[in-house]
């Protein structure tokens, strides 16, 4: 492998390692806090994409400057986690915190098949394409590879920027405690006047909001087309359990360690290159059942 | 005159167990009543039903004359009712100073989310709290590092963080070894008068009884079946043959 091969891989692994993290981190949050794996992440992760490059086409066909698309990516996700993860929250998972897990895997994954069939119906089956964003920004020279700055800067400097904002958030905020102090004993959260289902809402919110951000961020980078929700939603969840449920600092080193893992793969072994996740996290789990981060019955986020 | 806490005619059964018959009782501010008797005569429940965790099928409950029965247990803490546990609630991965700190935290509500738990004047005050009950030197171990007395001394300051005017506890001296016991209730006793709280307490320890409630109600089969003073409550027949002779 020479040099502008390993490069290429390496700037690969970590563009992707950066949005799978984005993704993942809304994952772990959500199961951190409301222990719910919720399979919809992926449908609010494709869903994000879409809404991303829907807007972004409207406002280029409509004249403005194509810088407009970031802060399309900012709407759809707040967009995603209000309009769509809120009222599933309030309406739907609310019911099911206390029962079976097979059950809360079935209703999110039920979830997940509607939010399939209403991408479909909204934007067809035709792949969309929409790089405004990623062209703007233009490419960088490292060596003796060009890659874009999208994807080789701005992609990890919000991957980073996302992790020491959460870590802070719920370390050292009145708001953060709050929300762990609730996901530690929910009943005596509730007895100091702790509102848990506003935190559990709020949760929701934020952690759906990541899955639309995960989703605006890729939508330059990728034909959007149905199955990118499923596809997203396998990895983010072999990040989260490989790393550790509810482990937000180990979902940013497994999501690296993943990314790079199948970016490597394409240029080496290419027919591995679907598996090579799945390896790993097999291999973890094999030695490490609670996961490279997670402690089987310590703190969740 | 409005009572602190009124109850009047509760009821309340389980499947064919009777919790709760016909309860009716006031509780006024500054007398410090213990509730007695035999274990399943309804004591845990008639505090579940005072903080909203259980509704009544009939009944109602008014505290400081207004009908809190219908609200959500953490309107109830809002209006200055609070609670402690049985077995102490606390959150362990934290500090006693970071519980208690989390609790004002909740008592304020978030007006600004964003600032940092460790505020000035709040931990001013946490800490005093804890020097009320003599715990400073707790102050900064995690709560599953300290001893049953203590951690049962921590849940009731993080309920007096609340700075809540009528405080219920359940058993505040259960599983404390007994040597400990009378300190735990002694320093307790002296940081509620400070804090001008009026506790409510279920307790099986009849020497505690004696010495530190103002009243007892004792309660058997769901109802209550006599109140008064310590002294005549504990010479009663009745409650020597039912209560004191079951549990001593």
């Amino acid at each position: 492998m020479n040099l502008t091969l390993f490069l290429l891989a390496l700037f690969d692994g970590i563009a992707y390692a950066a949005l799978v993290f984005i993704v993942a981190v809304g994952l772990t949050l959500i199961f951190g806090v409301m222990r719910i794996l919720n399979v919809a992440h992926g449908s609010l992760y494709a869903m994000g994409a879409y809404l991303t490059a829907s807007l972004t086409t409207f406002i280029v066909a409509a004249g403005l400057p194509p810088i407009f698309a970031f802060p399309c990516m900012l709407v759809s996700a707040v967009l995603i986690g209000a309009v769509i993860g809120g009222p599933l929250e309030w309406l739907l998972l609310r019911r099911i915190y206390h029962k079976p897990e097979v059950l809360q895997l079935l209703v999110t994954f039920a979830i997940f098949m509607i939010l399939e069939d209403v991408q479909r119906l909204v934007w067809g089956t035709q792949p969309i394409f929409q790089s405004a964003a990623l062209q703007l920004l233009g490419n960088v020279r490292v060596f003796s590879v060009n890659y874009t700055v999208y994807q080789l800067i701005l992609l990890p400097m919000v991957a980073v920027a996302l992790l020491l904002g959460l870590r802070f958030f719920l370390r050292r905020t009145v708001a953060g405690k709050l929300i762990v102090a609730t996901t530690e004993d929910r009943e005596a959260a509730q007895a100091i006047g702790i509102d848990a289902d506003k935190v559990f809402l709020l949760t929701f919110i934020v952690g759906a909001g990541l899955a639309g951000l995960g989703g605006a961020l890729a939508s330059p980078t990728t034909s959007i087309l149905p199955g990118i929700g499923a596809d997203m939603i396998v990895l983010s969840f072999a990040v989260v359990a490989t790393a550790g449920l509810g482990q937000i600092e180990g979902a940013a080193l497994t999501a690296l360690l993943i990314g790079l893992g199948r970016s490597f793969a394409v240029y080496v072994w290419p027919e591995t290159q679907v598996l090579v996740p799945y390896l790993i996290m097999v291999a973890v789990l094999l030695v490490r059942p609670e996961g490279l981060f997670g402690s089987p019955a310590a703190r969740k986020i | 005159m409005t009572h602190l806490l009124e109850t009047k005619g509760l009821e309340i059964r389980f499947g064919g167990v009777v919790a709760a018959d016909n309860i009716t009782l006031q509780i006024d501010a500054g007398k410090n009543l213990a509730i007695i008797g035999p274990n399943g005569a309804g004591k845990t429940t008639f505090l579940n039903i005072c903080t909203g965790w259980l509704k009544p099928a009939s009944g109602k409950v008014y505290f400081e004359g207004r009908d809190v029965t219908p609200l959500s247990p953490r309107a109830i803490t809002r209006l200055g009712v609070a609670r402690a546990f049985q077995i102490p609630q606390l959150f362990t991965e934290h500090t006693a100073l970071e519980n208690l700190l989390i609790a004002t935290a909740a008592r304020d509500r978030l007006r600004n989310p964003i600032r940092a738990l460790k505020d000035t004047r709040q931990r001013a005050e946490m800490m005093h709290l804890l020097d009320m009950i003599n715990c400073t030197d707790a102050a900064h171990q995690q709560v599953d590092e300290l001893s049953e007395g203590q951690r049962k001394l921590i849940d009731i300051a993080v309920a007096l963080a609340l700075r809540p005017k009528l405080l219920l506890m359940d058993e505040p001296t259960s599983g404390v070894a007994s040597s400990e016991k009378f300190d735990v209730m002694e320093i307790l006793v002296k940081a509620l008068a400070e804090a001008e709280v009026t506790a409510v307490f279920v307790e099986h320890d009849m020497g505690i009884v004696e010495r530190y409630a103002d009243e007892v109600a004792v309660w058997n089969m769901g109802k209550i079946e006599l109140r008064g003073t310590p002294q005549e409550v504990l010479e009663h027949p009745d409650v020597i043959r039912d209560v004191i002779g079951e549990v001593a």
